[in-house]
């Protein structure tokens, strides 16, 4: 009981130390999406789930501490398959619109960086195919 | 039981390797293995596959095949059984409905089905694998063999000859909560390329249809997909299509014309000497744990052993592969948990991230040197449960991780490189916010669920499954000699092969192209309906070496394997 009187205490200490007109907040899924395939026999292919921890990694670098809270990390449909999605779904608060699109920026901009250095790690680029199938990760941003 | 051929060398070889790797690349690669080694093939053995693949009622059945009657209907039980879902565990629907034709439509007994529908087989003291039923579907051609004055049995069962493949799929990943849960069978022209998202894959407008009874509806769409190619260069020639459907590589063709094969045994009387049982196994894929070869060989997880309480002498696997060895897998489960789930504390999908980045930094012998025993990994699935109110933290999230190998030591290895991630990764967030591991509102770790494949490398590649397979294909034409592949499979045979049962895999599939094994995009074209004849051919006159046949001179080819079938622990009952 303590710890959730504390809890509540917190929050509405932060909503008050904030000026309801100036803040806006919002939720943003960041995507990314693979070919996936078999865990053993297609190993080497890049993984939507890397890519998307990856990205997790450096969102944590890139925006500031309580300006985002991650609400969820999925992906993957088997464990002996590499994941062929990824997903990560943020809340986002910021102190003005403008802040608040450079935080969307900022996020975007990880997610492509996370996208990318998975398929750095596994030597693929843009244009290449696996068994017909685009090769990389791609990564794709909506606001929600 | 076969113990692992060798074991110093082995260790000492993977040192070795995993040595070279250590202080870098500039050291030759070890010499490429052979392409195989040559089994010895007992004349006894070369015998009775002539003689059995030649016998009249064999024959028969082979012919009966054959007719574009026949490969129609294997084409269309195909197609009606691959669209109904089956994730690994809740394969009952597919089961179901294999039962419900092995009685109304195959022309067996119920009392020649020998699954239930609770999952359960009388006679496995593994009926439940992980806590959970096993979907397992099984029919039996009865031998001649507890006739006998002389009979052996193992705890009452006579032996018994297993030919299996798996009827679970990776996708889709559950089965669908409400509606009808069947699969949407698309076609798509070859000049399209293959498709880059589930939203292109749900965009194509093309598909088979089904009516009420779930028979597929012969129209256009149909007769497109129904064309027969050599290969994919022909398909894109001739109008073909790539047909996408999950399970259609891996692996329903073949596991469907094993009940076709079953059915054709039944109405042509064949008669072996031993009983065979012939079965859609599950849980081969995913989290599955291999549970249908589980329950039938009473493989005991913690214990690592199978009582084999069937008395199976011998297995034979659908799914392709002709080898002797076999990947060791191990799979984790992990939970990631936020006691509190603050929005502003440590954060169960952060430390999941953590960790899963810092697995994707692990290279593996495979990645790092040309050579190396193959080792993988990879982070199958992750998911999160959603906050409980607005504002609040995530309450939990969890991983699961697939690592294999195909020698235990470097399969050990990579155990080693990965299962420290875990924690690494609820450090690295619990420090993040100035928590100590194991503090009241730190993240905490739990292991929810541990997946063993036993990992098999043989000491010989002479026995009783393999002499039978390889003969069969030598005496049909299919191989010209008894070589058995040196590489490594990660199959449902690992728990047999692991039992000290000898196993051989075959297919009974054509596909004239195909890909996407594993992802949304799995796909396949039809291929000649000859080769799967051909392919019966041969799986039935190995299966019948193995188990013995009363050939249609009234002769008896007695089995090749005695009726003591091995195993590595006792039933306890």
């Amino acid at each position: 009981m303590t710890r959730l009187i504390s809890l509540l205490a917190f929050v509405v200490v932060a909503v008050a130390g904030t000026p309801a007109f100036a803040q806006q907040s919002g939720g943003l899924r960041v995507e990314f999406q693979g070919p996936g395939g078999h865990s053993y026999g297609s190993y080497g292919r890049v993984s939507a789930l890397h890519a998307a921890a990856r990205a997790v990694i450096l969102i944590q670098k890139a925006l500031p501490s309580g300006s985002y809270q991650i609400t969820n990390l999925t992906g993957g449909n088997s464990v002996n398959a590499i994941a062929s999605d990824g997903l990560i779904e943020l809340k986002l608060t910021a102190g003005s619109a403008t802040a608040y699109q450079a935080l969307v920026t900022a996020v975007t901009k990880a997610a492509t960086e996370g996208a990318a250095a998975e398929n750095a790690f596994r030597g693929v680029k843009t244009g290449d195919l696996t068994s017909g199938a685009p090769a990389t990760i791609r990564s794709s941003v909506t606001q929600f | 039981m076969t113990r692992p051929h060798n074991e110093s060398a082995l260790v000492a070889t993977a040192t070795i390797l995993l040595t070279t790797i250590v202080v870098g690349a500039s050291q030759q690669a070890p010499p490429s293995p052979p392409a195989g080694t040559p089994a010895t093939i007992p004349a006894a053995i070369v015998a009775a596959a002539e003689k059995i693949a030649n016998d009249p009622q064999v024959t028969a059945l082979i012919k009966a095949q054959s007719t574009d009657a026949a490969a129609k209907a294997r084409w269309n039980q195909f197609l009606e059984l691959v669209r109904i879902p089956s994730p690994p565990r809740y394969e009952h629907l597919k089961a179901a409905e294999i039962h419900r034709r092995l009685v109304n439509d195959w022309g067996f007994s119920p009392e020649e089905v020998m699954t239930r529908a609770a999952g359960v087989i009388a006679g496995s003291d593994t009926n439940l694998v992980d806590g959970l039923p096993v979907y397992n579907a099984c029919v039996v051609i009865k031998g001649s063999y507890a006739g006998r004055a002389d009979a052996q049995q193992y705890m009452g069962q006579f032996p018994k000859v297993l030919v299996e493949g798996h009827i679970d799929v990776v996708n889709p990943e559950e089965l669908p909560k409400s509606g009808d849960p069947s699969i949407r069978i698309k076609l798509q022209p070859y000049a399209q390329p293959v498709v880059a998202t589930p939203e292109e894959l749900a965009a194509i407008p093309d598909e088979l249809s089904f009516d009420a009874r779930g028979r597929v509806v012969e129209d256009d769409k149909y007769a497109t997909a129904s064309k027969v190619f050599a290969d994919a260069k022909e398909a894109e020639a001739g109008g073909g299509v790539r047909i996408y459907v999950p399970g259609y590589g891996d692996m329903m063709p073949s596991t469907s014309n094993a009940f076709v094969l079953a059915a054709a045994m039944k109405r042509h009387h064949i008669k072996p000497v031993y009983d065979i049982w012939v079965c859609g196994t599950a849980g081969e894929e995913g989290k599955g744990n291999l549970a249908g070869v589980k329950q039938l060989y009473g493989f005991d997880q913690k214990a690592g052993t199978g009582s084999n309480p069937l008395n199976i002498v011998a297995n034979f696997g659908l799914e392709g592969g002709g080898i002797v060895n076999f990947v060791g897998s191990y799979r984790f489960e992990m939970k990631f948990k936020a006691p509190f789930a603050r929005p502003n504390g440590p954060s169960a999908p952060a430390a999941m991230a953590a960790a899963i980045a810092k697995i994707a930094e692990v290279k593996t012998p495979t990645d790092l040197q040309d050579g190396a025993p193959k080792t993988t990994y990879t982070v199958g699935r992750a998911s999160c449960e959603p906050p409980q109110a607005p504002g609040m933290g995530v309450p939990s999230c969890t991983l699961e991780v697939d690592m294999r190998s195909t020698r235990k030591e470097t399969l050990d290895v990579i155990r080693r490189a990965i299962e420290p991630t875990f924690q690494a990764g609820v450090s690295a967030e619990n420090a993040r916010h100035g928590r100590k591991d194991g503090s009241d509102e730190g993240i905490r770790l739990e292991l929810m669920w541990y997946g063993l494949r036993p990992a098999f490398v043989a000491d010989s590649v002479d026995n009783a499954a393999v002499h039978a397979g390889l003969q069969a294909g030598i005496q049909l034409g299919a191989i010209s000699s008894p070589m058995v592949g040196t590489g490594s499979g990660s199959l449902n045979d690992n728990v047999p092969a692991h039992t000290g049962v000898p196993t051989y895999q075959f297919s009974l599939a054509s596909s004239a192209a195909g890909a996407g094994g594993h992802a949304f995009w799995e796909w396949g074209t039809r291929g000649a309906p000859a080769t799967e004849v051909s392919r019966m051919h041969r799986v039935l006159t190995a299966a019948l070496i193995v188990a013995g046949f009363h050939t249609a001179d009234g002769t008896v080819v007695q089995p090749s394997v005695g009726p003591n079938g091995k195993r590595t622990r006792e039933v306890v009952r």
